[in-house]
């Protein structure tokens, strides 16, 4: 038996194409999965390289407002940076962190602003983007399947070879489906053997490991399913490959870049510029309507700051973060909407997924890495939930008018330095 | 002494019982009463052809006349309409991997694997089929087969047609199997080559292999064959043994007239 995979391996490498073939493979899978590390590695640089940073900036405005003790400097120029670590999956599927911002300074001032400054679109969808260790498999080793397999009988009909074959074999299908698993899985290999080292650079787990070469191999299936349908046509060589790669054009690009469309236009979403936009209207509004009116706004969502919500003069800050907060609420419902018609768009490129298995394949593997959409939504919710424990840290002071000490800026929340989610709030609750 | 008796007495026996079975044993190659239509064609109409054990059977016919389709249904690549095929004593359509396992195969034009030498074909197709021939087997077959010794490391590529067939012979050669289909077989043979080959023939006949083989060679046909069947319309309109002594410009006539019926 062994020596039949023997004879098999060495027929199949003698092929002009084989080799070639397996080589540009393994050229693919290293230059992507080498251009995800360096990418994962180089946004850890920047996490890892402004904490310092901010650090130095949050110590040179806490020189300043340490001489007048007044809290709304604080509040209004210090920046608190939120960031999100790539998982150990993120180098072979970079996915939304290509186009979403990995790293947000905040402030206690309206947060939709802040927040929107970029946009949040199907990346599954998206044509071609950054190529990462997905992109190749996606779109790029089908196509070596394909030049491996699409003559996998013909070439043999049309050599001559056929009935030789036939009348040799013991097995004609043992003869053919060892023909497939050599070719195929010489293939595969060449394309998960950079990955399984790039996995293993990166930390990630022996399972997530497993999961991925899994849905790889699966992939791979489905494109010798393919194969073998064209195959039972008993077209010619040349008929075959054309066929297969109208194939591949249709269901990795054509069909994708329809039902994107299709979704957008079914799912009308505002853009995130719209509402940002929108917000800041909102706040320059603020400053022409009535004060007693905007105070009576705000006191209605915190009545804890109800007997400390008058001042005096022109401008005071609990009016200024009174009108910033109303102007975040003012696009509540535009914000809801926003990101419920991004989740909608999401749950359709789920849904084409289940019928085009190239869409499937970046959706599975993107959630994998937690570089999808919705570990994008998941980083503006602990973004929020960081800016709500800021504006609850700075709140005390400028209600209480208490004066904001260097000491005090050690007491500000902290964007938690591993575990996302959680908050270091020492002084959240604190009013 | 009388051990001797009772060894020679079993040998005896033995050897007894061994052509016992060969004679009850079916032909390597039966086929009758076939018939098979491709379409609105009835390419074979009727054929019986029995092949004993030890003969060459040589089918004669023109262009159409069904001596292609009558390997190909033997080899079991066409089902027939009708009518019994045995080979080896199984159906090709019913059981075509047992009855493959009877059969060696020489096609008119031998497709090799041009990237491969001689021995890694020889290696190969013979792997396929179960075995695994050493150096000094493929070398004796080759040798058998006519094929120069500092060919056999080359690439096929830059083989002749004749060289090639000399490696598929060589592989007939080695399966060692009851049954041998040739199909123009001395198609691209020199004359030498073709002597050769038809001393092979003879060598395997005598080890008992059922030769089948179509052909438009007569002159060819009647040097080695023990049976020439003319095959016209789907069946065999004569069959001559060139053995009872018909010369070849009779048997040229004979062929000429049956097939033209």
């Amino acid at each position: 038996m062994m020596m039949l995979w023997g004879h098999e391996l060495r027929l199949f490498l003698r092929q002009r194409i084989a080799v070639p073939a397996l080589l540009l493979m393994l050229a693919l899978s290293c230059a992507s999965v080498w251009a995800g590390l360096a990418e994962v590695a180089r946004q850890r640089e920047v996490i890892e390289r402004i904490q310092p940073k901010q650090a130095k900036d949050e110590a040179a405005i806490a020189a300043w407002v340490a001489k007048e003790g007044d809290v709304g400097n604080a509040a209004y120029y210090t920046f608190h940076a939120t960031w999100d670590s790539p998982s150990s999956l993120a180098f072979a599927a970079l996915g939304q962190r290509d186009i979403a911002p990995f790293v947000l300074r905040v402030r206690a001032l309206p947060l939709e602003s802040q927040i929107n400054e970029s946009e949040n679109y199907n990346a599954e969808l998206a044509l071609p983007g950054r190529f990462d260790w997905a992109f190749v498999l996606t779109y790029l080793a089908p196509l070596l399947l394909i030049a491996l397999l699409h003559d996998l009988f013909s070439a043999e009909r049309e050599a001559g070879r056929a009935v030789l074959l036939g009348v040799m074999a013991r097995s004609t299908r043992a003869l053919w489906l060892r023909r497939i698993v050599l070719r195929a899985g010489l293939l595969l290999l060449a394309l998960l053997v950079p990955f399984i080292v790039g996995a293993v650079i990166a930390g990630s787990t022996a399972a997530m490991t497993a999961i991925v070469a899994g849905i790889a191999a699966a992939y791979f299936l489905f494109w010798i399913a393919l194969c073998l349908l064209i195959a039972r046509m008993k077209l010619a060589s040349l008929a075959n490959a054309a066929s297969l790669a109208m194939i591949w054009l249709a269901i990795t690009l054509v069909l994708p870049g329809l039902a994107l469309l299709a979704v957008n236009q079914a799912i009308p979403v505002q853009q995130g510029v719209e509402l940002t936009l929108a917000q800041r209207e909102a706040v320059h509004a603020g400053w022409d309507k009535p004060k007693a009116a905007t105070m009576q706004a705000f006191v209605r969502d915190h009545p804890e700051w109800k007997d400390k919500a008058t001042f005096t003069g022109g401008f005071h800050w609990k009016w200024y973060h009174a009108f910033h907060y109303l102007g975040d609420r003012a696009v509540g419902e535009q914000v809801k909407a926003y990101r419920t018609g991004l989740e909608a768009r999401d749950a359709w490129t789920r849904k084409a997924g289940l019928v085009l298995p190239p869409v499937g394949v970046q959706v599975v593997i993107h959630r994998l890495a937690r570089t999808d959409l919705a570990a994008q939504l998941a980083y503006q919710d602990r973004i929020r939930t960081f800016h709500a424990a800021l504006r609850r840290f700075y709140y005390p002071y400028i209600f209480n008018e208490t004066p904001f000490r260097t000491e005090d800026f050690a007491k500000a929340p902290r964007w938690p330095a591993q575990k996302t989610g959680q908050l270091a709030t020492a002084s959240q609750e604190r009013k | 002494m009388h051990e001797t008796m009772t060894q020679a007495t079993s040998t005896n026996a033995e050897l007894a019982t061994h052509l016992l079975a060969e004679n009850s044993s079916p032909p390597p190659i039966e086929i009758t009463d076939l018939r098979l239509v491709r379409g609105s064609r009835t390419v074979l109409n009727g054929l019986s052809i029995k092949v004993s054990r030890g003969e060459i059977y040589a089918l004669l016919g023109g262009n159409g006349a069904g001596k292609s389709t009558t390997l190909s249904a033997i080899l079991g690549f066409l089902e027939p309409d009708s009518g019994v095929i045995r080979v080896g004593g199984f159906d090709p359509v019913l059981e075509p991997d047992r009855a493959r396992t009877q059969v060696a195969y020489l096609p008119e034009n031998v497709a090799l694997y041009d990237q491969l030498s001689a021995y890694e074909n020889i290696a190969y197709f013979l792997a396929l089929s179960g075995r695994e021939p050493g150096r000094s087997e493929m070398d004796g077959a080759l040798d058998a087969a006519g094929l120069q010794h500092e060919a056999r490391e080359r690439r096929v590529a830059g083989y002749s047609k004749g060289m090639r067939q000399k490696v598929a012979i060589a592989m007939a050669v080695l399966r060692d199997v009851p049954v041998l289909l040739l199909d123009e077989p001395t198609s691209g043979l020199d004359p030498r080559a073709t002597a050769d080959f038809n001393a092979l023939l003879n060598v395997l006949k005598a080890r008992g292999t059922a030769i089948l083989m179509v052909t438009h060679d007569l002159l060819g046909a009647a040097d080695c064959a023990d049976r020439i069947g003319f095959l016209a319309q789907g069946s065999i309109v004569d069959e001559v043994r060139p053995s009872e002594g018909i010369d070849v410009l009779a048997l040229h006539h004979r062929y000429g007239e049956r097939t033209a019926a």
